[in-house]
Parts: structure tokens; sequence; C-alpha cells
């Protein structure tokens, strides 16, 4: 009943984040032609009575995905469901499907439904008109939707993708090795982290595991402590270009991370691994905290050794308080404009959403956006004590490589995997990004 | 039939085919990329000409990094004509000099370049894997543990980690071309070498590696380029990194195309290798032709 109310609570918190957050302003992409005129649904071609309507989706629940499970359980409950449209779905690696949907996009190839990332991402698609607008097929669950949930895939007040489920980034700590070191809770101040990682190095414990071949990983270290150190509305401006990057307190907090890093509190190799090598080195209880997506509690819950969660400590408090996380409802599903099965696509797809969304939040791959009207008492622990982490935040910024632009993202990035291979300092991050970003 | 044949207009129908195929498949493409490159085109919208200007771009951003990817491909030219092509010859006229078990040895060789690039990507992270990975445990083994790397995550010899596969995938492609040269020789011509007292040394010297040379120079023009074209093993090891120490052009342009949205200056860097590459080839074949 306890984690059932969190849920409920962490729910009315991010709506009501969101209505009053950075996520609710359009997305720093150019003024849409599109979306000022949303592309519409063509006619379907009308098929014989007893014709299925086949809908292909693509997606990245592989068969490693937290949520694979719960794209199998929705397209199987929805194709049960349906006798005259029928779901059939592919899933790719996440790397190469940010290359595979971008180029079928420009071949004119999408399928019928397609997973994107909301902000930026999504909005290239939006703006290109390669998104159908969706405004028209939400109301019938509108009553299971807060509007405030589709707000990162709103763009110039039109919706053009379901929202799946919601996550933040997340502190892992694996409670049996800080005991080791004589903690019995997570730091909660950054003295207090320093003081854990220095006597976890000296007991021979990696502190940190953080992949350096996947940048957005090291965003999820780096994001923290910044927006830790900045606030959350600054960090928000940052990314969507209404402030400057050249910001001493951001050279600061870039300085503070590479601190940890040459003190020794990461994993070297990370530099050389995969996420999903470092996640496995994570549970394998290699180190000791792991900090990524809360997308990541259903799997580490299963760990032998005690976790619990917690957020980055607070670097700066004149700018910042606990509370402020990076995150928000990121990861959705959109419809092609150009399909002929559109206007079908886009009434399923809504459904599909929610199920997935469903599946997910009980299997503890995310927070859910979609109201839950089902028994969440099975909610592994990590996740409901995410939701009260997430209940009392009072500021979220959206991942920042999915804020903004494909390009200026894809610069930030480069500037992230240079401080964490320790290439350039705060000074040099920030000279940098405002050279090449502004 | 011959005056059938004699007719220009049979001969072009006859050709009609291919000529399509290789305009549409071939040359199209290659203007089109030229067009784009042009524009400035995020693959989406509309696109804006702006002449030449990504050309300069790509020459003077050091965001981009064009020349430090130009210049790891060209390396890798050099190293797989400096090691690469002579351990090819060297197998190729070990085997071609008829040795006991020279089909097993050959197909043994060639086996790499039948393997997935993919498969072999994997295969050589694991050897790489600092924690577990074949090359470092064989180092703490020999009491070497100094001498432990993060092979590809460590800028210094993350390129050189690339490279190893690289070279050594394809040295049995390039040693069954010679082979097939090696044995087109004349045995009459060794035969005579030998009885006038030359060693094989000798023989393979100044018989052998000069009766090859139209094989050589296919060989090297192979190498050259396929090096200005590298993508797919270090895609699968490095994907440019760490911090874009293993990039090479065709990295650099499936970053620019797919991941920053910048259609145009994906398209300038392939105009750029075709340019390359075609260069090379020409260069190459007017240096074995100074040769003979």
């Amino acid at each position: 009943m306890k984690k059932a109310l969190a849920l409920l609570m962490a729910l009315c918190m991010i709506v009501a984040l969101c209505a009053c957050g950075q996520a609710a302003a359009p997305a720093p992409t150019a003024a849409p032609a599109a979306a000022e005129k949303p592309a519409e649904a063509p006619a379907a071609a009308a098929p014989a009575a007893a014709e299925k309507t086949v809908l292909n989706l693509w997606c990245i629940a592989t068969e490693s995905d937290a949520n694979h499970e719960s794209y199998v359980k929705a397209i199987d409950a929805f194709n049960a469901a349906h006798d005259d449209v029928e779901i059939k779905w592919e899933a790719f690696e996440n790397e190469s499907y940010k290359t595979k949907v971008k180029a079928a996009a420009q071949a004119g190839e999408l399928p019928d439904i397609f997973f994107s990332w909301s902000g930026a991402f999504l909005g290239d698609f939006a703006n290109a008109g390669a998104a159908l607008c969706l405004d028209d097929y939400y109301t019938p669950y509108a009553d299971q939707l807060p509007e405030v949930m589709l707000a990162n895939a709103t763009y110039d007040g039109h919706h053009y993708a379901a929202p799946l489920n919601f996550n933040v980034v997340t502190l892992f700590a694996n409670m049996d090795l800080l005991a080791q070191v004589g903690y019995d809770h997570i730091p909660a101040t950054y003295e207090e982290l320093t003081d854990c990682c220095d006597k976890l190095v000296a007991a021979g414990i990696t502190p940190f595991g953080c992949s350096g071949k996947e940048t957005w990983c090291v965003t999820e270290y780096l994001e923290p402590v910044i927006i830790k150190t900045i606030g959350a509305e600054e960090l928000g401006n940052v990314f969507y270009l209404k402030s400057s990057w050249n910001n001493p307190d951001i050279a600061t907090a870039v300085s503070t991370f590479q601190e940890m890093v040459n003190g020794g509190y990461f994993d070297p190799n990370g530099l050389a691994l995969g996420n999903d090598e470092v996640k496995a080195n994570f549970i394998a209880g290699k180190y000791a905290f792991y900090q990524n997506g809360s997308w990541n509690c259903g799997e580490i819950a299963g760990m032998d050794a005690n976790v619990q969660v917690g957020e980055f400590p607070v670097m700066n408090a004149d700018n910042a308080t606990l509370g402020m996380l990076i995150g928000g409802p990121n990861d959705c599903l959109a419809v092609n404009a150009a399909s002929p099965n559109a206007a079908k696509a886009a009434e399923a797809v809504w459904e599909i959403a929610r199920d997935v969304c469903h599946w997910g939040t009980l299997a503890g791959a995310g927070l859910p956006s979609w109201t839950p009207d089902y028994d969440t008492s099975s909610i592994n622990a990590l996740s409901n004590a995410v939701a009260e982490m997430v209940a009392t935040s009072n500021g979220m910024v959206l991942f920042g490589d999915n804020a903004q632009s494909a390009n200026i993202a894809n610069i930030y990035l480069d500037y992230v995997s240079q401080v964490y291979g320790c290439a350039i300092d705060g000074e040099g991050f920030i000279a940098g990004l405002t050279a090449d970003i502004g | 039939m011959k005056k059938m044949l004699s007719n220009k207009l049979v001969i072009f129908a006859f050709l009609l085919p291919a000529l399509i195929l290789f305009i549409g498949i071939l040359i199209a493409p290659i203007l089109m990329s030229g067009y784009y490159s042009l524009h400035d085109w995020d693959g989406f919208t509309q696109k804006t000409f702006i002449l030449f200007r990504n050309y300069k771009e790509l020459f003077t951003s050091n965001s981009i990094g064009f020349m430090k990817a130009l210049g790891n491909s060209l390396l890798l030219a050099a190293i797989s004509v400096a090691f690469q092509l002579p351990l090819a010859l060297w197998f190729a006229l070990r085997l071609g000099s008829g040795i006991k078990g020279e089909r097993a040895f050959l197909s043994i060789y060639f086996l790499p370049v039948l393997i997935s690039t993919v498969v072999i990507g994997q295969l050589w992270l694991k050897i790489y894997n600092p924690d577990y990975g074949l090359l470092n445990q064989f180092l703490r083994a020999v009491g070497l543990e100094n001498w432990t790397r993060i092979w590809l995550g460590d800028k210094k010899t993350a390129l050189l980690a690339c490279f190893i596969p690289t070279v050594w995938q394809y040295v049995g492609y390039h040693m069954l071309l010679m082979y097939a040269g090696v044995k087109s020789v004349p045995t009459e011509l060794r035969e005579a070498a030998m009885l006038d007292g030359a060693t094989t040394g000798q023989v393979d010297w100044h018989i052998v590696i000069p009766y090859i040379k139209p094989v050589l120079r296919v060989s090297v023009i192979f190498s050259v380029t396929g090096s200005l074209k590298s993508f797919d093993l270090i895609y699968v090891l490095t994907n440019g990194g760490p911090f874009h120490s293993t990039e090479v052009p065709s990295t650099l342009m499936i970053s620019m195309l797919f991941l920053r949205n910048r259609y145009g200056m994906g398209s300038t860097i392939a105009v750029l290798l075709i340019v390359l590459c075609f260069a090379f080839a020409l260069l190459i074949g007017l240096f074995f032709k100074e040769e003979d």
C-alpha cells in the first residue's frame, strides 16, 4: 500500500514538476514548418472486411533490454484484442538504432510506429513532417495520461508521440561494500562521498564504474554534478540555449568530476567497456556505486547484495538543492506520417505505449508516465525508492543528449568524453562549448 | 554473327544493361553526394546551397577533426604497405614454392577474410579486454604486469590496437592474390635459374617478384584504398574513440550523417574519400609504370 502510495505521489509530483518545469517549454528546435501545419494521417486505403492491417513497429527493446518483456506482453495483448490489426515488431541495439531510424526517415522507409527519444531527437522528425501529429488521437486517453507527460514530445503546442516510462538518473549503491568501510547509508554530502570513496579505494574496492565507450553514460555522472552545482533552472537554460556555457560554476562542476576521476574513484578499465559490461561488473559486486538511469532498477534489484538508491549530493547550496534531478518522460513511440496506415497506427500507438509502460513499471524498467490502474504492490523496492525521490523532487532537466539538437548534442558529447579522459579541464570544457555552441 | 557484332547499335544494345547498372549504382550516387556536399542539409528539412563552405569547414574545423582522421587512415595505409604486404608476399612465396600442406595453409591463412568483420571485432574485443582479455592475461602470466594496458581505452594504444586486427585480417587476402601470381611463374624460369646456381631467395627476388609486379600493383592499390575506406572493424572496436584518437574518415562520415544530422558535411567527406582513393590508385599506377 505504502509503495503504491509512493508511486501515486511520484506521479502527482511529476505532474506538478512538468507543469512548472523546463520540460514544458517547447523543444529547442528550429521553428517547425511542419508543426505549424502538423502532418495529418492520410486517408487509409480501406482494407477488405476480413483483411488484417499489419503495422510494423521498431524499438530498442532487444532481448537484453529491461523493456523487452514489456513489449512482448503489450504487443501480444494488443494482437489478441484486435482482429483487424496486427503489430509486427523488431528491436535494434540502442546506438545502432539512432543511425537506422534516421536513415530510414531520410529514405522514406520508416515503419508505421517507431520508438524515439523525446526532446530534440523527436523534434527533428516532427519538424520534417516525418512524425504524425497525434493531438486528435490523444483525447480518448487523456484521463489515463496527464497532458504534462507529453511535454517533452510537444512542439509548437502539438503532441507527436505517446510516452512510455519516466526515468531519472539514479545513484545505485552496494551497501554491503559500503559497510566494509563503515558506511551504513549513502553519503549525503560531497565531503562524505569523497571520504567514503577514499576508504573504498584504500580497501581495494573501486567506488564507481562508468562506460567511456558510450559517452551518454559519462553524462549520467557529469550532469548530476553540474545540476547540483548550478541548479536545475540554469542547466535547463544552458541545454535550451537560453544561457551560455560560459559559466564558471559549470567549470567548477566539471573540475569536481575530474577530481573524482583523478582520485582513482572510477574503474580505469571502464574507458574501454560498454555500459552492459560496466553494469555487469556492478551487479557482480565489483563497484560500490553505479550511476545510471532508473530503468536499471528491476535488474539491479535482483542482485544478491543489499542495494539502495539515492542521488548525487549537493555541491553548491546557493544554487542547488537535493531533489534536482536529471530525467523525465523521455522514451516514446511515434507514428510515421507517411504510413498508408497512419490513422490505425495513431490509434494503436497509445494502447501499446500504455501497456509497455504498465509492464515496464511492474518490471522495474522505469516509473509510470501513465496513471497506474493496476496492482503496484509487486514493484521492486528500488523503483519505489526512486518514486519517493521523484515525489520530493523540485526541479528536473531532461538528459542533455536528448534535450539538445543532434548536432549540438554530439558536440557536447565530444567535450564530455574529453572531460572523462581528462584531455580538457573545466575551463577547457566551457571555453570549447562556448566557442562551438554558444 | 560477325555482321551483327560489327553493328555498333547492336553492341550498344548489349552493353546498355550493364551501363545502366554502372551509372545507377556507381556514378549517380557519386554525383548525388557531390550535389549534397554543396548544401547545408540535416537530411530532413530543406537544403541550403552553400557552395564549398562544407569543404572549407572540413579542413579548418577542430571540432570535426577531419585532418586527424585522414592522418590515421594514411598511417594505416603506410602500415599496410610496410608490414601487411611484405608478410603476405612472404607467405605467398613460401606456399608457392610447393611446401608440404600447401592447400591446408592456404585455407588457414585465408580464413580471417571469410569471417565476418563484426565477428572478428568481437573476437579482438575479447582479446583486448582489460580484465579478462587474452593479451593482458598473457602479460600477467609471464610477469609483465607493468605492460598491461587498457588497450582500446587508452588513446596512446587504441590506434595501434585497431590497426593490428585490420592488418591481420587481410594478410590472407593479399597472400591469395600474390600466390596466384607466384603459381603463374613458368617452371622453366625457376629451373633455369636454379641450374645457374641461384638460391631460393635469389630466384624469388630476381625472377618471381618482378614477374608478379602487376599483382603487387593491384595489392598495393587495394591495400591503400582499403585503408582509406576502413570502417567496419574500427567501428566495432572503438567507434572512433577514445577522444577521436581512432577516428578515420568513414567513422567521421557516419557520425556526421546520422548522429549529427549533417548530411551535407557527411557527403563532403564521402566525395573527398572517392577523390582520394582515385588519386592514390592513379599515383600507385604511375609509380609502378615508372618502375617498369
